[in-house]
């Protein structure tokens, strides 16, 4: 419980660099998906039902501030959480290029999870190009960014989780 | 039964985040969604963290275009290269308040030509995710911003609110695939709509083919959707493709405000005309 607020804790402050320091990046117009990063590793390492629920509050966040429709990246942030948790149960993870890997999948899935949500409640005129075009630089943008990511939050949840003096 | 609840919490737990992102999506596509608290309660934490990460980010920005300003300096003594260092930083802070200053006398001069009480706003936030195109205002309900005001700089139309909150308030651009602005072109007076697409271009849609458009031609908002007041510049034509069949042209336009750019904006209030530039 402890762990996972502390983790949604860190995923606000992800909200607020993305939609902020992005500007920083010498990457153009492409904003990082630090969250997606953040709920796959949510799902694969401390997969609970308060992840669940932090997955989807922080999609909700990123809805508040940016989506014009809002549930758009609760659904598909709540989308890459329960297929990193079930794709987690067969797969050996503890290596970066496979940490990579599964951030790309799960980026993918992501895309085709907000492909479905726009083409439901949204315009699909001219989205074909541009949504390929968004689906493909965040997949890689995030499997690139994952394996950092990864080895910041284990080594902060390591200081967190580590017993003190009193305890040894 | 709690056995079986345990053994698959996570599953389940995750089917009613997906099915209750579902239900939000619906109420919202209905317009339903409407003072929701959790998300007045995500902003009221989120705004102070923004206004600090985003001068963080304007310093660093600063920063480096003082050093980048200052490299070529170097092989120069250290006793020069301090007193032009001294005078570089003193003239880029003269040169960024002149720049402030012009531009918030253009943002006085055109405040008084809009109708109502137009409130002045800074962007404190920019889109999280790229398939929206929007951002964050400082001001809010509190300042008397409202849902569905025109947010415009002198050199036109930059977006409209589109939810607020009582100290902040989103914005979805001109550029956003789900846009829709009423203009007319200047020259010929013909009506269409500006939007955005997610292939990061601009397009005036709904024009007919029998209509007279030519490159550079200027759009001008109608004012008849009832959010911007009219008048405004929307953006120029700068490509024009007559396809073989269909009823409409296929118009692209380059936006009046480039939205990264800006800095400060106004948000007026529903109706009215701009009155024109003085010479």
């Amino acid at each position: 419980m402890k762990l996972s607020l502390l983790l949604f804790g860190f995923g606000i402050i992800l909200v607020v660099l993305q939609t902020t320091l992005q500007r920083l990046l010498p990457i153009g117009v492409v904003v990082p998906d630090l969250i997606l990063v953040l709920c796959v590793y949510w799902g694969l390492h401390h997969p609970t039902a308060g992840a669940a629920l932090g997955s989807f509050m922080l999609g909700y966040a990123v809805d508040i501030i940016s989506s014009r429709l809002l549930g758009v990246n609760a659904f598909a942030m709540s989308l890459v959480f329960l297929a990193v948790y079930l794709g987690s149960r067969s797969i050996w993870l503890h290596h970066p290029i496979v940490s990579s890997i599964i951030v790309l999948f799960a980026a993918l899935i992501k895309g085709a999870g907000l492909v479905l949500v726009w083409i439901i409640f949204l315009s699909t005129e001219g989205f074909w190009q541009g949504a390929v075009k968004y689906i493909v630089s965040e997949a890689l943008i995030a499997a690139l960014i994952a394996p950092l990511m990864f080895t910041l939050l284990q080594r902060g949840e390591n200081l967190v989780t580590k017993p003190g003096p009193a305890a040894q | 039964m709690l056995a079986f609840l345990r053994k698959y919490q996570i599953p389940l737990s995750s089917g009613f985040c997906l099915l209750l992102s579902f239900y939000i999506l619906i109420v919202s596509a209905r317009g339903q969604l409407k003072n929701e608290p959790v998300g007045a309660a995500l902003m009221w934490v989120l705004r102070p963290l923004q206004i600090v990460s985003q001068g963080t980010a304007n310093w660093i920005i600063e920063v480096q275009e003082n050093y980048l300003t200052l490299s070529g300096f170097k092989s120069e003594n250290e006793r020069l290269r301090k007193r032009i260092q001294a005078l570089e930083v003193e003239r880029q802070r003269l040169l960024e308040a002149e720049a402030t200053n012009r531009k918030l006398q253009q943002l006085l001069e055109f405040r008084i030509r809009l109708p109502g009480k137009p409130v002045t706003a800074s962007i404190i936030a920019n889109s999280a995710s790229n398939w929206f195109q929007g951002c964050i205002l400082d001001k809010g309900s509190a300042d008397g911003v409202q849902k569905d005001m025109a947010v415009v700089t002198p050199l036109g139309v930059v977006g409209k609110v589109v939810s607020v909150t009582a100290r902040s308030a989103k914005v979805i651009l001109l550029t956003d695939a789900n846009s829709g602005i009423d203009v007319m072109v200047q020259r010929t007076r013909s009506r269409a709509i500006v939007s955005g697409s997610l292939d990061s271009s601009t397009v005036l849609k709904y024009m007919k083919r029998s209509e007279d458009v030519q490159v550079g031609d200027r759009l001008i908002t109608s004012g008849l959707d009832g959010v911007f007041p009219k008048g405004l510049m929307a953006g120029t034509v700068i490509k024009v493709n007559k396809q073989s069949l269909g009823l409409f042209q296929s118009i692209e336009v380059m936006p009046a405000v480039q939205s990264a750019l800006v800095e400060e904006v106004l948000v007026v209030g529903i109706g009215g005309e701009t009155a024109p530039a003085p010479n």
